[in-house]
């Protein structure tokens, strides 16, 4: 918004953002489109777009005038209605908007840069996604991926629940990367034995530049979606090249970087597959994914309980403070150090302040209490260290687990809306359901 | 094609002037890398690829554009220190850097350009693979200015900063044989260390009833309006002119990339004359861009682009530009070279070129000093020193770098003094070369160039006209000068000759 001088100016003067305007500041004279003010930058200055396309704000004071000029554009959003043409022989896949952004379109005469996502959008930014699939497609909902709650992601397994049952080949779930990870392991968890694959796909960089991996990772996204592999994954760059993405399994994936197209990685485990943009080629990595057309039932399974706090143990963690999560939670989830520890000052030291009677009251009081690394890579182990043995006797849960602390976390979620029998969700976080945990650890899963 | 005078003045020839100076900053524009593009060898390389955005473009546009970006691959060299992923297009960009801005202020100061009241950061759209984002940096610094050229205001129409671009890997590099990208396979190769490096693009209103000549003066002024801040990068390819170019009857033609600053009379003469001839034989000008190849004639490049495709960069947010800030830097701001360059020929009086001269080269600095403490040295003698005898010295392979401003201001006091002669320069220069630390008073008496007092030079003068009784005044002057040369001033040999041969 603008001052409200400038407001007051603008009403008064019959102008709107897009009209076009002289404004005299001074000896300077400018023409231009009217801007709308943006939430940062200074609300006494007017913005125009000029016809050489640079914006200038001009401060509005003494000796400024404006005049309206005829002309002018409209800062609005057309759909581009191109009809996608069926395609008889190949498979269709079913794109579902969850928000962040996969595809732009730019106004330049204003800069107004509009989120695309008709198919006729999609097509017209990727036109080489009809060479793989038949998409159709809509939009679930319009935020930021941090702004995904646990009823989201039940929204959105029912509407793969529905796709599945309107015969899709295979879904595609645009994402915001931010907290796709956590999304995908609880598709994992809600879908259990999906007949066709289910991918999400993202961008790293905006789409309203050529530059953007979101063309890349879903024109892969597609040939993992039309691919044998019936599970949840993430389809992303694999290395800061446009060469490849990486089919990663939902519940052993994360993001491990803010900013990089490959920030996305698995953890302690190989990638589904290798998918080459140039050739669409797919290089399957593993054989342990259930195939497309497995006699597995299908079945929505999106029971959750949100009420699951995420605990990061840290040098002087205040028990008090552990010991207030009951107020909160019906489960807890501890990012550990090292092989899965906390403090738990066996030796006395008269500084030191062990946390581990108020896990265990916790823990007593029926609430379970979930261990993950906070070293991301690795398994915790809770029988080397005498402070694991301890934490082991206070019955915290995740001994000889290697899960991601967001599959744990989404897992606890998921457990705990099936049951609240302390026994049965121990029992039940310590069997693998969704791939979230393994028996083995290859060496070559180390920051590849 | 014949090589006539034209009239340009009939031929009602207009051009505009593009002027791209590198700045001097610590960091890129808008990461922590260091500017200096030293690095020769790439520690990687990134391949990607570039593919169209969705626009209010026609769909067929859209479509030629995805068919055309299809079959690209970009390949970036990242370099050390040079390129981080900012550059690599991995990471948003960091704040904008407040040492360029405040140079690129300046510039537009120095220009008389009106300051907005905020920066607000563009993305330009550029589809040539030399932007890893596809898009280039830009923002307007200032508007609406103008420079003093011959009694007249040349006006400038804006000053932008922005980001530079990659450099394509050519010819003699390990890369694609200097072709144009779209040539080999459509595989083009950057260098990453230019990219985000700071400049400022100068542009001026259209320019009419200028000749060629003056033309290539108006953009050396306003390069050295530039290097007034003595924080823009001087060196090849630190400062590129783009230029358009028009005459009666014909379309305006944007010409690319003229390198050298020398050239731009001649590709100016050159591009006229290419568009007279055409409309003399009945063909049309094309509105069109062409590159400029090294003999200052041009080539077909592509139509010319329309408008620029910009949008705003969301990552950065409008900077405000505080006013008292504003107002520090015009009081601080350094005297324009331009007026130097006034001062240099109306106080010091220095013949025009020689003034140019001195303004362009690195002595400048020292030149100035040297004439604000030995007043009484004559300009032109100090002016010579620092843009022809170093080189002369350069030349003969010998390392001018050695020598410092101490040196240079001892050799001109004694100048002043009168106790050397000019002529004793070169050979004191070339001394402290190879023994910078000698004293003045043993360089002379070893070189024997301590001047010769009247007396001694009077006895030397008329000695020789007794040995050679009846010897021609040249011929005897000839002589005397052999013996006495660096020792005293030619003038008063004459004089002792005149004198001698009277007798
Ligand atoms: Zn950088």
């Amino acid at each position: 918004m603008y001052s409200p001088e400038i407001e007051a100016l603008l009403k008064k003067k019959g102008v709107e953002a897009g009209g076009r305007v002289r404004v005299t500041a001074g000896k300077a004279e400018y023409e231009g489109i009217l801007m709308p003010r943006v939430v940062a930058g200074d609300a006494q200055s007017i913005v125009l777009k000029l016809e050489n396309g640079y914006n200038l704000s001009v401060r509005y004071g003494k000796g400024f005038e404006m005049k309206k000029l005829a002309g002018g554009a409209r800062i609005k959003h057309k759909a581009a209605d191109v009809a996608p043409a069926k395609d008889a022989s190949k498979p269709t896949v079913t794109v579902l908007g969850c928000g962040g952004t996969i595809a732009s379109r730019v106004d330049y005469t204003t800069g107004a840069v509009f989120p695309a996502f008709s198919p006729g959008d999609m097509l017209a930014s990727f036109p080489e996604l009809k060479e793989v699939a038949n998409i159709r497609g809509r939009k679930l909902f319009d935020l930021f991926s941090d702004d995904m709650t646990p009823a989201h992601w039940q929204a959105i397994a029912a509407e793969v629940a529905k796709e599945i049952k309107a015969k899709a080949d295979g879904i595609i779930l645009m994402h915001g990367t931010d907290t796709m990870h956590y999304t995908a392991a609880a598709m994992s968890f809600m879908l259990p034995n999906l007949p066709v694959p289910v991918v999400m796909v993202g961008s790293q960089r905006s789409s309203d530049r050529g530059s953007s991996d979101n063309a890349m990772n879903l024109t892969c996204g597609a040939v993992a979606a039309v691919s044998d592999v019936a599970e949840v994954g993430v389809c992303m760059h694999g290395t800061t090249n446009d060469d490849y993405c990486l089919l990663h399994q939902g519940t052993k994936v994360r993001k491990l970087h803010t900013s990089r197209r490959d920030a996305f990685r698995s953890i302690n485990v190989r990638p589904f597959a290798k998918i080459w943009y140039e050739d669409r080629r797919m290089e399957v990595l593993r054989d342990d994914y259930k195939r497309r057309g497995h006699a597995g039932r299908f079945a929505l399974d999106d029971k959750m309980n949100p009420r699951v706090g995420f605990v990061y143990n840290h040098p002087g963690m205040d028990p008090a403070y552990v010991a207030s999560l009951a107020n909160h939670f019906d489960g807890i989830v501890v990012a550990a150090t090292g092989l899965g520890h906390v403090s738990t000052n066996p030796k006395g030291d008269p500084l030191a302040r062990s946390i581990v009677p108020a896990l265990k009251a916790l823990v007593d009081s029926g609430m379970p209490v979930v261990f993950v690394p906070q070293t991301i890579y690795g398994r915790i182990n809770l029988n080397v260290y005498e402070a694991g043995r301890i934490l082991e006797a206070a019955g915290v849960i995740g001994n000889g687990c290697d899960w991601t602390p967001e599959a744990a976390l989404v897992k606890l979620m998921w457990v705990l809306g099936h049951t609240k029998d302390p026994k049965k969700v121990r029992e039940l976080m310590l069997t693998n359901v969704a791939g979230e945990l393994t028996e083995r650890t290859g060496t070559e899963t180390f920051m590849t | 094609m014949p090589e006539e005078k034209i009239d340009f003045k009939k031929a009602r020839m207009k051009a505009g002037i593009e002027i791209h100076q590198q700045l001097d900053s610590k960091q890129k524009l808008f990461c922590g890398c260091s500017t200096a593009m030293q690095e020769k060898e790439p520690v990687a390389v990134v391949v990607r690829k570039q593919h169209p955005v969705a626009s209010e473009l026609g769909a067929i546009d859209a479509a030629a554009q995805y068919e055309y970006l299809r079959g690209r691959s970009f390949h970036y060299h990242v370099f050390r220190d040079e390129t981080c992923l900012v550059d690599t297009d991995e990471e948003p960009p960091h704040a904008l850097n407040r040492e360029a801005l405040q140079i690129a202020l300046e510039i537009a100061m120095l220009l008389n350009c009106e300051i907005p009241a905020e920066i607000n950061v563009m993305r330009k759209t550029i589809t040539d693979g030399s932007n890893t984002g596809a898009f280039q940096r830009t923002m307007i610094i200032g508007t609406g200015g103008w420079m003093k050229f011959g009694g007249k205001k040349v006006p400038i129409t804006q000053v932008a900063l922005e980001e530079d671009s990659a450099a394509i890997v050519r010819e003699g590099e390990n890369g694609n044989g200097g072709k144009d990208p779209a040539e080999e396979n459509g595989k083009a190769t950057y260098r990453l260390n230019r990219l985000g490096v700071p400049l400022v693009e100068i542009t001026t209103g259209t320019l009419e009833d200028f000749s060629p000549g003056q033309l290539q003066e108006i953009a050396f002024m306003i390069g050295i309006t530039c290097r007034s801040t003595e924080k823009v990068k001087h060196g090849i390819g630190t400062i590129r002119q783009d230029l358009n170019v028009s005459v009666r009857g014909g379309e305006r033609v944007e010409v690319k990339g003229v390198q050298e600053l020398g050239m731009l009379a001649k590709v100016i003469e050159k591009e006229a004359a290419r568009q007279l001839e055409l409309l003399k034989t009945g063909k049309k000008v094309e509105k069109e861009t062409r590159a400029t190849l090294l003999d200052g004639s041009t080539r077909f490049m592509r139509p010319m682009p329309g408008a620029a495709r910009m949008y705003p960069e969301t990552d950065v947010p409008p900077v405000a530009l505080d006013d008292v800030w504003l107002k520090q830097l015009r009081e601080k701001l350094p005297e324009p070279w331009t007026d130097k360059l006034e001062r240099f020929k109306t106080k010091l009086e220095l013949p025009a070129d020689l003034a140019v001269q001195v303004v362009g080269s690195d002595y400048l600095d020292i030149f100035e000093n040297i004439m604000k403490k030995h007043p009484k040295v004559n300009a032109v003698v100090v002016a010579n020193v620092f843009t022809s005898t170093l080189k002369d010295i350069g030349r003969r392979k010998l390392d001018v770098k050695r020598l410092e401003d101490r040196h240079f201001f001892a050799i001109f006091s004694e100048l002043e003094k009168k106790r050397i002669v000019k002529e004793a320069i070169p050979d004191l220069l070339v001394n402290f070369v190879n023994a910078p630390d000698e004293a003045m008073g043993d360089a002379l008496r070893k070189l024997n160039l301590t001047m010769l007092k009247p007396d001694e030079l009077k006895e030397i003068v008329a000695q020789l006209a007794k040995d050679s009784p009846g010897m021609a005044k040249e011929r005897l002057y000839g002589i005397a000068m052999g013996r006495v040369r660096g020792r005293a001033d030619p003038q008063d040999v004459l004089k002792a000759v005149e004198r001698a041969a009277k007798k």
